[in-house]
């Protein structure tokens, strides 16, 4: 399930990186593209505005298959304030954009498995593959605006895994 | 220096500040995969005291940390970042007396436009495995 997770997250941050150069942050002293799973972080005592943070929540399993099928659900939460030089006044057009930047990024809704154990990353047999995302309701928090969307992510589990 | 002097008269000790290395950008790193390098920075004088309690079930104790500036300045110097804030992004965790910390909150005293005490709002870290 871990490689289907990573394998995920580095699917979207190839995509991103292709879609909006742009969107680039600084943690732990580099320059990374606006993407982060929150457990492979230290913990956030606020999330960062204007990047991508994936949280895994849910878990299920179906057994009655030739290979056991793992479905992850992942919640992509982001929020914004907008820019300076608007004074924020444009935050919903920042919103929109990573609004559109996320459905950018899921298609296509499959991407291939691979294990990040090894180097370099070894291709395993089988793909992850995700639903079309849930959008939730904006989220304001005074200046700032926010959004979470969830997806389901499916794999199934490989021998050795 | 005022600030440093009237630390250090109330038992005023040494933080460690565990702060991340530079050389992270790489996709197993960003998965969990790879430990980061860490390095510990020593700042002192530095002092302790405990919040009121407000204890929930499961909730940590919170702690504030008072922070040197000029103890801080040198390591800002030393590692030759742009600022106090920029060293305090980096870091994952502050050990005093062997217990670790996480930073909840960092805001400063000034006077006359200067910087004399950082106060770290921090939250006791729960053991993880080795």
């Amino acid at each position: 399930m871990q490689n289907a997770k990573d394998s995920f997250y580095m699917a979207l941050r190839a995509r991103l990186t292709a879609i909006n150069p742009e969107r680039t942050f600084l943690l732990r002293g580099a320059v990374r593209p606006g993407i982060l799973v929150e457990e492979a972080e230290a913990p956030f005592n606020q999330l960062p505005n204007d990047v991508f943070v994936l949280r895994w929540t849910g878990l299920a399993a179906d057994m009655d298959l030739a290979s056991a099928m793992a479905a992850e659900q992942c919640e992509i939460t982001y929020q914004t304030c907008g820019t300076q030089s608007f004074g924020g006044l444009d935050r919903g057009r920042a919103l929109s954009a990573m609004d559109e930047e996320l459905m950018a990024m899921l298609q296509p809704f499959y991407t291939p498995k691979l294990n990040y154990a090894a180097t370099p990353a070894a291709a395993m047999l089988t793909q992850v593959f995700w639903d079309e995302p849930v959008f939730g309701p904006a989220a304001i928090n005074r200046d700032r605006l926010g959004r979470s969307a969830s997806v389901m992510v499916y794999s199934y589990q490989e021998q050795g895994e | 220096m005022l600030a440093d002097a009237l630390l250090r008269s109330a038992a005023g000790s040494t933080a460690l500040l565990r702060v991340t290395g530079t050389n992270t950008d790489t996709g197993m790193s960003e998965v969990g995969l790879v430990a980061t390098t860490f390095a510990e920075v020593p700042v002192s004088p530095v002092l302790m005291r405990k919040l009121r309690p407000t204890w929930q079930e499961g909730g940590e104790s919170k702690w504030e940390l008072l922070v040197s500036a000029t103890g801080v300045a040198q390591q800002v110097d030393a590692l030759d970042l742009e600022s106090a804030q920029a060293l305090f992004a980096m870091t994952l965790a502050v050990t005093v007396a062997g217990q670790d910390y996480l930073i909840e909150s960092i805001a400063s005293n000034e006077a006359f436009g200067q910087v004399y005490i950082y106060r770290l709002l921090l939250r006791e870290a729960r053991q993880q495995g080795v």
